[in-house]
């Protein structure tokens, strides 16, 4: 889904609703995060295009509460709770993840082989 | 070249994304929407925004979801800098139309944003609010609009009438400037009335209503020029006659900012354009009673947000039949860079703001626009500016100078300050409260700062303004505590953050601008208590911190030679030995040449001098003073001390965590009663300990400064005896293990700063030569001897070999273990090696250590120049001392070792990935 300025832009994204564990103090929701317009977007693993300075899910822990929830390493955030995640620095999204008064956070995710499994399911996009 | 303020440019763009994407809220409303039946799939969304035919499915409409959206919206206001305002503050949650949609757009355009400056955000309100009061089928198709473009137009088209009839809720703030001044027409290039002007809807029945609001375009306008024609809104943002050049759709291709914006963008106008009345009778009504909208219908050209909106526009618009004869329309453009830059000097107030803002707007990592402004000599005006009374005006104008300034090309940098922009920033500074004008211009100075020539010129305009305004009030110091209050807390600000940034880059401009800084009145007494409370409050990570904590270092670099009076505390023992001054300089000379032995074995000598004296000073008290000192003076009192070692303990930021070992190197350098002190006092404080823990960072710099820092510690003979216990074992397991580097793979700078350690560390102690070889450190060094790539590796390698080999007690066992002389023995490639490598013999182990610990900055890594400073500093001071030696040379070679662009901005904007658990 990598973007080319004045092409049309196809995004799939799916939404992830993760409750978050309690844990004394803390709330986990059971992944890191990547990325961030202050980060270095060459050295992100995850994303099709190097200059991509979105925040990308690094890490998953096994049989936590995001990976209960179907959150995928790799995947790309790009909502959480409705905050846009596409142009934050990594400690806004952290932050925004992290809310102590927030049981629950929903994602929009997308990810590679969700784009593709509509491609196959929808068909064609319409092309003019 | 210094790190610049890159976060002082994103603030605005990525302000202005992340309102755009506020909606995103009420998005995720309506993806809850999306779940209920008739969406293929309830949790994927699919956008396409290739033409008009949208493959999602229309959701159903809730009143649940209106609510939902209105609620949401007013939560998300987001101040410049991304994030939320306190409610009431911002400007979305106080903005609402009060008479129509259309009004309520104009009024958005302009004055809704606090940062007028992004206009990307500014049309993201327009088209929020247009949309707010339409059907949710718009608001859906904002959601949609987020990952594509038109063809969810098509849906939120068809039931634009239906979002005509609704009002949207009327909110109590009216944008102060609706005023028939705001509006700005721009000659119309040609008359062409045959089309009718049609916002940018893709197709569909919308269109046709659409254009039925034409008649509005032909209200009076207020001021206009008499051949201008008028507009309305929807058509300005046709994209007609683009400058490609110019257009932001070239800019969208900022990394990362694409999605997010992109996405949306085509919305904007969608949304927007259903507001507008569907009756074309209505639509005059409403026009009737506010004449002037059209006004400010018309000034698109003067608005920043017109580049984004348009090119936003065309890239929809390219779908869309229809937009193609729209954009065959030629009335309406955007106005080109030098008809922006002639805006500047419009007589009326908001027309100069608003060009100046549309210059940030389309300056924004656009190297090419910024140069083209400075070739249109737009700068000049930008400046004068700055000097405008009305606060719009002056705030944009700095916004603009805040982006032209930044980047690599350093003219445009020189423009500001060839007409006196420093000094106009600086007396704007004392003139504004405005906070928000005050991160702009300290961003603007940081980012001039990072340029060599012009720090001086910001030392003598700005230095005690900034001290004044910003450092010490921020700080939480005062001149004279109040005994009864608490001490304050330094505040973390933007400002402060920015113009300690500026500080930081200045204090690294060789000796006279460390005199300047050190001698500012209440510079480093501020910066102490900032520091003091960063510890106090553990909140060490920030980038004012490290900003401090660099400044610090950097005034603490030669102190020793530099303060005034310094030579009143010369070490009397230091005076005497042999291998003072003078001699040095000889060693200095000899270096790279020959291994210089002579010269080592006078070095020896001073040591084991230093290290008799040193005894003394274990048991030695702190002088006791008469009255607290202040000034220049805190900096190198053994208090300090304590503070570097907290920040050394606590900080998680690699810079800050380097930084405070530079200081500690800096002030354990030299022979002066002072530096005695500090090292006695960081055994004292158990700080050994806390640095040798350090070697084991993942960070090649740290490590670096560490090492340089124990190494001059290790001038005091107890510390050396420590360090040599303690501390081998994580020094030699730094080092690269023949051809294989350690997993660190720490850099030739790094090896070279602890072979030079471990070297000191052994010389005159064959105790800590038998820690070495009981390290199993031989064969590594031997294997670094003989193998290595770097010459300057090999030698130090050498230098720590023939030492150690020098203990004719040690011989026995070395023989044991298998080696022989011949191990020990510089190869013979060693000196061609070094030729080949070019660089000058200053890392050579005979040098005199102080100057070498010069050197060992300034070899530091250079990314990060702007952390160290280091760099230039040595350069000038080395030329001081070594006039054999040519200062540009070696300029010359730092640059070219590495690539020019990390120069630029490597060392703050690009952190190590940071990776985080949530």
């Amino acid at each position: 889904m990598s973007f080319v300025p004045g092409q049309p832009v196809i995004a799939v994204v799916e939404r992830i609703e993760i409750k978050k564990l309690r844990h004394g103090d803390n709330l986990i929701l059971g992944f890191s995060i990547g990325g961030g317009i202050d980060q270095d977007p060459g050295q992100n693993p995850f994303s099709e295009d190097k200059t991509d300075k979105g925040i990308y899910v690094t890490r998953i822990s096994q049989g936590g509460p995001a990976d209960e929830a179907g959150l995928k390493m790799g995947d790309k955030i790009m909502q959480v709770n409705g905050w846009d995640m596409t142009v934050v620095t990594h400690d806004e999204a952290r932050k925004k993840l992290t809310k102590k008064k927030e049981d629950v956070v929903r994602l929009l995710v997308t990810r590679k082989t969700l784009e593709e499994a509509v491609k196959h399911s929808k068909g064609k996009y319409p092309r003019p | 070249m210094p790190a610049e303020v890159k976060q002082e440019q994103s603030p605005s763009n990525a302000t202005s994304l992340a309102m755009m994407q506020e909606p995103q809220e009420v998005v995720e409303e309506t993806v809850t929407i999306e779940e209920d039946p008739g969406t293929p799939t309830s949790h994927v969304s699919v956008v396409t925004s290739d033409d008009g035919t949208t493959r999602r499915t229309e959701t159903k409409v809730t009143k649940t979801v209106k609510t939902v959206t209105t609620r949401t919206v007013r939560q998300v206001p987001l101040g410049p800098d991304g994030l939320p305002l306190p409610e009431g503050s911002s400007p979305l949650g106080s903005y609402t139309d009060s008479i129509d949609r259309r009004y309520m757009k104009n009024g958005s355009d302009r004055f809704i944003m606090p940062q007028a400056t992004s206009t990307l955000t500014r049309s993201y309100n327009n088209s929020y609010n247009d949309s707010y009061g339409d059907t949710h089928e718009s608001q859906y198709v904002r959601h949609y609009g987020l990952h594509d473009g038109y063809a969810d137009l098509t849906d939120n088209y068809g039931s634009l009438s239906r979002g005509v009839n609704y009002r949207p809720p009327r909110y109590p703030y009216m944008p102060n400037s609706y005023r028939p001044e705001n509006s700005y027409t721009l000659p119309i290039r040609k008359d062409d009335y045959g089309h009718v002007a049609q916002p940018q809807v893709p197709m569909g029945s919308s269109t046709v209503d659409l254009n039925r609001s034409q008649p509005e375009r032909f209200q009076p306008e207020p001021y206009g020029l008499e051949d201008d024609r008028r507009s309305l809104g929807p058509e300005e943002e046709e994209p007609y006659e683009l400058e490609p050049d110019y257009s932001t759709a070239n800019r969208r291709t900022l990394p990362g900012a694409n999605r997010g914006r992109t996405h949306r963008e085509p919305l904007r106008d969608g949304p927007r354009v259903r507001g507008y009345p569907d009756d074309p009778i209505e639509a005059e009504l409403i026009d009737e009673r506010h004449p002037y909208i059209h006004g400010m219908y018309s000034a698109p050209l003067a608005q920043p947000e017109r580049g984004s909106m348009a090119s936003l526009d065309r890239m929809g618009g390219r779908r869309s039949p229809s937009i193609d004869s729209i954009r065959k329309d030629p009335r309406w453009r955007d106005p080109d860079l030098p008809e922006v830059i002639a805006m500047l000097g419009h007589p009326i107030d908001p027309v100069k703001s608003n060009a100046a803002a549309y210059l940030q707007h389309l300056c924004y990592e656009n190297d090419k626009i910024k140069k083209d402004v400075r070739q249109l000599k737009g700068i000049p005006v930008l400046v004068g500016l700055l000097d405008h009374p009305k606060s719009e005006v002056h705030r944009k104008a700095c916004g603009a100078l805040r982006n032209i300034s930044y980047g690599k090309d350093n003219d445009n940098k020189v423009a500001i300050k060839n007409c006196d922009g420093i000094p106009a920033l600086i007396r704007l500074l004392r003139k504004t409260n405005d906070m928000e004008v005050r991160e702009l211009i300290t961003g603007t100075l940081w980012n001039l700062s990072s340029y060599e020539p012009l720090k001086m010129v910001i030392i003598n305009h700005g230095l005690q303004t900034m001290t004044n305004e910003v450092i010490i009030p921020h700080s939480g110091w005062e001149h004279e505590p109040n005994e009864d209050s608490k001490p304050r807390d330094a505040e973390w600000t933007t400002v402060f953050k920015n113009t300690s940034g500026c500080l930081r880059n200045v204090s690294s401009d060789g000796a006279e601008a460390r005199r300047r800084l050190r001698e500012c009145e209440g510079l480093v007494d501020a910066l102490l208590h900032a520091l003091q409370s960063a510890v106090g409050k553990k909140d060490m990570d920030n980038k004012s911190v490290e900003n401090c904590v660099c400044i610090m270092r950097n005034l603490s670099y030669q102190v020793h030679k530099e303060v005034p009076g310094a030579e009143k505390f010369q070490d009397p023992s230091t005076l005497q030995a042999p291998g003072s001054a003078g001699p040095q300089r000889k060693k200095k000379d000899d270096a790279g040449c020959f291994g210089g032995k002579k010269a080592k074995e006078e070095w020896f000598n001073q040591g084991r001098k230093n290290g008799e004296n040193d005894k003394n000073y274990d048991t030695l008290d702190l002088p006791k003073r008469t009255e607290p000192s202040k000034g220049f003076e805190l900096l190198y009192q053994p208090e300090v001390v304590r503070l570097y070692l907290s920040l050394l303990t606590e900080s998680q930021n690699y810079n800050t965590l380097e930084a405070a070992a530079g200081a500690l190197q800096n002030l354990s350098a030299g022979q002066w009663t002072w530096s005695n002190y500090i090292r006695a006092t960081v055994r004292k404080e158990k700080g050994l300990p806390i640095l040798v823990e350090l070697l084991r960072s993942d960070s090649d710099k740290v490590v670096r400064a560490v090492a340089i820092a124990l190494r001059n510690l290790s001038i005091d003979r107890r510390n050396k005896d420590l360090i040599g216990s303690y501390a081998m074992r994580d020094l030699v397991s730094n080092l690269p293990s023949g051809q294989q580097r350690p997993a660190k793979n720490l850099e030739e700078d790094t090896v070279v700063a602890i072979l030079n350690t471990i070297h000191e560390i052994v010389t005159d102690s064959s105790e800590n030569a038998r820690s070495l070889i009981q390290a199993q450190a031989i064969e590594k060094l031997v294997a670094i001897n003989r193998t290595s790539q770097s010459a300057r590796e090999t030698k130090a390698a050498s230098h720590v070999l023939q030492t150690v080999w020098s203990y004719k007690e040690l011989r026995n066992a070395l023989t044991k273990d298998g080696w022989n002389k011949s191990h020990f023995q510089p190869t013979v490639t060693a000196t061609p090696k070094s030729t080949k490598n070019g660089k000058p013999g200053y890392d050579d182990t005979t040098l005199p250590l102080m100057e070498k610990n010069q050197d060992g900055y300034s070899t530091i890594d250079q990314r990060d120049k702007d952390c160290k400073y280091k760099t230039g500093d040595s350069s000038v001071d080395l030329t001081e001392r070594e006039p054999l030696k040519n200062d540009t040379n070696r300029k010359h070679y730092i640059r070219s070792n590495r690539p020019a662009v990390s120069l630029v901005d490597a060392c703050d904007v690009k952190p190590q990935p940071v990776d985080s658990w949530v």
